[in-house]
């Protein structure tokens, strides 16, 4: 009975406790580190990945591009293979404008979906909320659109975002082969819904 | 001064270089397109894409093959910079992603099933339909060019017109779709080659 009690103590605590006690998060002591997220920053580039997306058990490919125009200003699109496009956004600074959408997607919770998703993607710079330490990671925490986002860096590289909400995490960035400030391949993983993006540069 | 005179020139060679067809030319095309269509029983053609998105500084470029059996077998397959094919047959579109399979029943979507009747007519150069299109026809030197712009008002909001070229011949060599931002595909037809027996294996996912 004691131990049941125990377990179920412990079950509560580590359902209710903050994202980062339950992952064993260290607060930092060492001096603040700047929030920098450097992967959609030149403005020079295109970048243009194959995306892979597997919703709600469908899976479906397309061509996912990101161009920056100019300081917090960022357009992205999803194009199919052969060239139509299915949507295209506008970041500008606090702005958020649909340029296009295929009418069968022109859906108000999906386009609050990928604005959420893709702002994470984008945002250069944010303010630092708090600061942790965990295994060989700095952990930077600030929030993007009112959420919670931790920003995971090794070695200053930042490898993984994640989104938690009322400590769950639900959606998670993933961020590998990274070349330069160049992430060749990078997953966005939600956790409270079945959406799953992957996408590969080709250019 | 000289790239005001240089761009002044340049547009009026432009606009000589593509003048409007007469009503009798525009017959004659057509009529050597149609003959052409009836014609054909396959069609195997190399093709390069050209995705033009006006906020990038480079059209994002494809390559790959193209097979089409009359009546409506069509494949498009793109092996750089990536591996994807898409084959539409009887009224579903069978696609393969880098070895990922899938396919979607078409037959319940206009957009889809006019999208896959105007492929199957552009690569045959056969879509002189006046009750879908305004049609317009240009010629530059011993070539053709022909706008149809869809008068369906949702194929519209989707594409809002395709230019087709044409060679002397009558074959098509490019097809280009534009959409209403005026972001555009092109397609480049290379190493044409028709009425070569093509076997179903081709038409497989």
């Amino acid at each position: 009975m004691r131990s049941l009690l125990s377990s179920l103590c412990l079950f509560l605590w580590v359902g209710c406790a903050s994202y980062p006690a339950k992952n064993g998060f260290e607060p930092r002591t060492e001096s603040s580190q700047e929030l920098q997220n450097p992967y959609f920053s030149n403005p020079e580039k295109d970048y243009v990945y194959k995306a892979k997306i597997d919703a709600f058990n469908k899976s479906f490919g397309g061509i996912f591009i990101v161009k920056k125009l100019g300081p917090e200003h960022h357009r992205i699109a999803f194009t199919t293979e052969i060239g139509n496009t299915i949507f295209d956004f506008t970041f500008k600074e606090n702005d958020f404008v649909v340029n296009r959408i295929l009418k069968e997607l022109d859906k108000k919770v999906l386009i609050n979906i990928l604005k959420r998703d893709f702002k994470a993607l984008i945002q250069e710079q944010s303010q630092v909320k708090n600061q942790f330490n965990v295994n060989s990671h700095t952990v930077l925490q600030s929030d993007i659109l009112s959420k919670k986002h931790y920003f995971y860096y090794k070695k200053g590289q930042l490898n993984r975002i994640a989104r938690v909400d009322r400590n769950q995490k639900k959606v998670e960035f993933f961020f590998s082969n990274i070349d330069d400030q160049f992430a060749k391949e990078i997953e966005i993983a939600h956790y409270n819904f079945k959406l799953h993006i992957t996408l590969k540069s080709f250019k | 001064m000289h790239k005001i005179l240089f761009l002044i020139l340049f547009i009026s060679v432009s606009a000589v270089a593509q003048k409007q067809m007469t009503p009798d030319e525009a017959t004659a095309l057509k009529t050597k397109v149609k003959t052409r269509a009836e014609a054909i029983t396959t069609v195997m053609s190399d093709f390069t894409q050209y995705k033009h998105l006006d906020f990038l500084s480079d059209d994002i470029v494809s390559q790959g093959q193209l097979a089409f059996k009359a009546p409506n077998l069509v494949k498009w397959q793109y092996t750089k910079p990536f591996a994807y094919s898409v084959l539409f047959k009887n009224e579903t579109l069978y696609i393969n992603d880098d070895g990922n399979k899938s396919n979607m029943d078409v037959g319940s979507n206009k957009i889809f099933k006019q999208l896959n009747q105007l492929i199957t007519a552009s690569i045959r150069g056969d879509m002189f339909d006046d009750n879908e299109f305004n049609i317009k026809y240009f010629k530059i030197n011993d070539s053709s060019l022909v706008y149809f712009l869809p008068k369906d008002e949702q194929f519209a909001k989707f594409i809002k017109a395709f230019h087709l070229s044409f060679n002397a011949n009558g074959d098509v060599t490019e097809v280009k779709m534009i959409e209403p931002s005026d972001d555009y595909t092109q397609i480049k037809f290379t190493d044409r080659v028709v009425n070569k027996t093509l076997s179903d294996a081709v038409f497989t996912q």
